[in-house]
């Protein structure tokens, strides 16, 4: 045995099973498509390494999508007597799922059948009989609950079973009537009254409760994330640098010589004679104050809110009630998955564009969320600069960003060629994740965040204040100070903060707070950031994703929306 | 009996398919949700306004696109 390989129909749990096979944590979530490319591990067996690997869901070998013909053609590669096959199947779903098991029996592929979810059958009054199963398809079925580990050893101990077995191939018709033949003899249904959870479940994609409920369920989260986020702020972070590091850094900093090169690179600018986390721009001083003190906090919010919706299983609810406006912007309902992704890093919210079908949308979706949808870092920033002069401020960047998207979408949707495929979508229960399978979530992501972002923050201030002290900026901002100064408003020494967005943009909003800007010229400048050329990071996923063609094409939309709208923010709307 | 097509079913109500207008792609896709000639569907809510429509197909929630579902043609009572 070579390889096994996890599959099944989105959303039964594969990614959960292949984390408990591999000790490798992948983000499983509550909605179909949240592994979009296929993920290996491996899993010791004896003395045996063997490779695991995650395929994206797919409902029958018969690929439709990209992410299932990742999946089938994956299924293909290697000999069949070299492989096993796990096949994972959602319990409370027998009925939809054993098509895909009786495809791959009939193939001749080694399988071995994985009920996951039996906790949550149980639940629902479905009552299967394994050991029926097992002798009716003739190959091992193994019932687990992957989300609380009941069944894994199991699943392990008897992988090897796995042979493949002959029998005859049916059509689709003979099959599903097969399928029904299955179940009457090991299925039973208790009948039960409709719980609340159903109840809710049902309500969420009717027109009107569902609106309602949207709309709290959004609500909702914007207010949780700010309490959580304020809260880490006032309550740990800001004592802990205004208390701790300032009397430190301002003891250490005796020996070094005011204006001296070192004292410049680490502690920056003294703002009245004191440090000032916000704008003095040493190594030492805003670059941890602004990842740790003002960034971090609301990236742990964020995504405490996210992963909680996403483990709920609430946002296809939400895909299905903006199906209507989106369509408009050449999109469809599910588009709102990525989108939101998007709003913590635009990384993985471009990267999830794959769960659409066609190149079309995945150029639109790519393109807008790089251009009207922020990432935390930025919006944090926002906040703690814009926020000083009022809410009303922060509110009216959401605004531009909600128009331009909708603008901007409804062009692209108009000017490109070809059409947006329908939606269909599996809706899913609503689950109740483990605290600690939350918190392992929200862990790795957190964890993503500071990797990916303390190294870059460092590295850009110090660079940034290296060119600074000897003046290297000056030629560079001459060049564009006619654009940012005559067209935008903002100030020559805004240029170097608009170019630091290119590497980060929560960075590039701190540069601009020693400037001394007013309400109006910070609105642009920060409204700018958002819309003009995305980090560098996004900028290389935009690549990857789009290839050359499409990213200048998106690349010279943003720099159009750029100047179109810091134009029309100076002279018409903030005049 | 009534021959309607999916949006046209009355919430709440279910529907046997009878036919699938569309090319082999679509039919496939259908089917491997569980979704083919003979098989009982119940509808479940329609957002409205070229909206998607929400359908149960066994014990799965499917929702589709307003298209895709004028395309299936139910018979209900």
């Amino acid at each position: 045995m070579k390889k096994i390989y996890l599959i099944g129909n989105p959303n039964v749990g594969k990614s959960v099973v292949f984390s408990r096979l591999t000790d490798v944590h992948v983000i499983s979530s509550n909605y179909p498509g949240t592994t979009v490319e296929f993920i290996k591990g491996y899993l010791s067996l004896g003395d045996e390494k063997i490779e695991v690997i995650d395929l994206p869901g797919t409902y029958s070998l018969e690929s439709s999508s990209s992410a299932e013909e990742v999946a089938v053609s994956l299924l293909r590669e290697y000999p069949k007597d070299e492989i096993v096959v796990v096949n994972i199947l959602d319990s409370t779903n027998l009925e939809r799922n054993l098509l895909l098991t009786l495809q791959l029996v009939e193939e001749g592929f080694p399988v071995i059948a994985c009920l996951n979810m039996c906790d949550d059958a149980v639940h629902r009054g479905v009552h299967i009989d394994i050991k029926k199963l097992e002798e009716i398809i003739g190959v091992p079925v193994i019932s687990t609950c992957a989300v609380t580990g009941v069944g894994i050893k199991l699943l392990i101990d008897r992988i090897k079973e796995a042979k493949p077995i002959s029998r005859k191939k049916l059509s689709h018709d003979e099959r599903w009537k097969e399928i029904g033949y299955i179940l009457e003899q090991i299925q039973r249904l208790e009948h039960r009254h409709h719980y609340l959870r159903e109840m809710l479940e049902d309500a969420s994609v009717r027109p009107i409760s569902g609106l309602i409920m949207a709309t709290g369920v959004i609500y909702a989260s914007f207010k949780i994330v700010r309490f959580i986020g304020e809260s880490i702020i006032t309550k740990i972070t800001d004592p802990f640098f205004y208390g701790t590091i300032q009397p430190l850094l301002e003891k250490l900093s005796i020996h070094w010589q005011e204006k001296s090169f070192v004292f410049h690179l680490l502690i920056g600018d003294l703002i009245n004679g004191k440090i000032d986390f916000k704008q003095s721009l040493g190594l030492l001083t805003t670059a941890p104050y602004i990842e740790f003190g003002m960034v971090l906090p609301y990236v742990i919010s964020f995504y405490f809110v996210l992963s909680l919706l996403e483990d709920i299983g609430y946002l296809p609810r939400l895909a299905i009630l903006l199906d209507n406006l989106l369509h408009r912007l050449g999109l469809h309902g599910y588009a709102i998955i990525p989108v939101l992704l998007g709003f913590g890093c635009n990384v993985p919210g471009i990267l999830s564009t794959r769960v659409l079908e066609s190149k079309r949308e995945r150029f639109i979706a790519s393109t807008i969320i790089s251009i009207g949808i922020p990432c935390v870092p930025l919006q944090a920033m926002i906040v703690g600069l814009l926020g000083v002069f009022g809410g009303f401020y922060v509110g009216g960047v959401y605004l531009v960003l909600f128009i331009i998207i909708l603008i901007l979408g409804f062009i692209l949707n108009r000017l490109l060629h070809g059409y947006s495929p329908e939606f269909l979508l599996e809706i899913p229960p609503y689950r109740f994740p483990p605290l600690a399978m939350l918190a392992r979530k929200l862990y790795f992501r957190v964890k993503g965040f500071v990797f990916e972002a303390v190294p870059i923050v460092l590295i850009g201030v110090l660079v940034v204040n290296i060119l600074l002290y000897f003046g290297l900026f000056d030629m560079v901002t001459g060049v564009f100070a006619p654009v940012v100064h005559g067209l935008f408003g903002l100030p020559k020494e805004a240029i170097v903060a608009l170019i630091i967005g290119f590497l980060r943009k929560d960075v590039a909003v701190g540069m601009l707070a020693p400037l001394a800007l007013s309400a109006k010229q910070l609105f642009i400048a920060a409204t700018l950031l958002a819309i003009s050329f995305p980090c560098i990071a996004t900028f290389i996923v935009l690549w990857k994703e789009l290839g050359v063609k499409d990213l200048i094409k998106s690349t010279l939309i943003m720099l159009t929306v750029s100047i179109i709208v810091g134009t029309m923010l100076n002279f018409v709307i903030l005049r | 009996m009534k021959k309607v097509s999916l949006v046209h079913l009355k919430p709440n109500h279910k529907g046997k398919v009878l036919e699938i207008l569309g090319g082999m792609g679509l039919q496939n896709r259908l089917m491997g949700m569980g979704i083919y000639v003979g098989k009982e569907i119940a509808k479940l809510s329609y957002i409205g306004l070229r909206g998607p429509v929400v359908i149960r197909v066994d014990r799965s929630v499917l929702a589709l696109g307003h298209g895709m579902a004028a395309k299936i043609i139910v018979e209900t009572e």
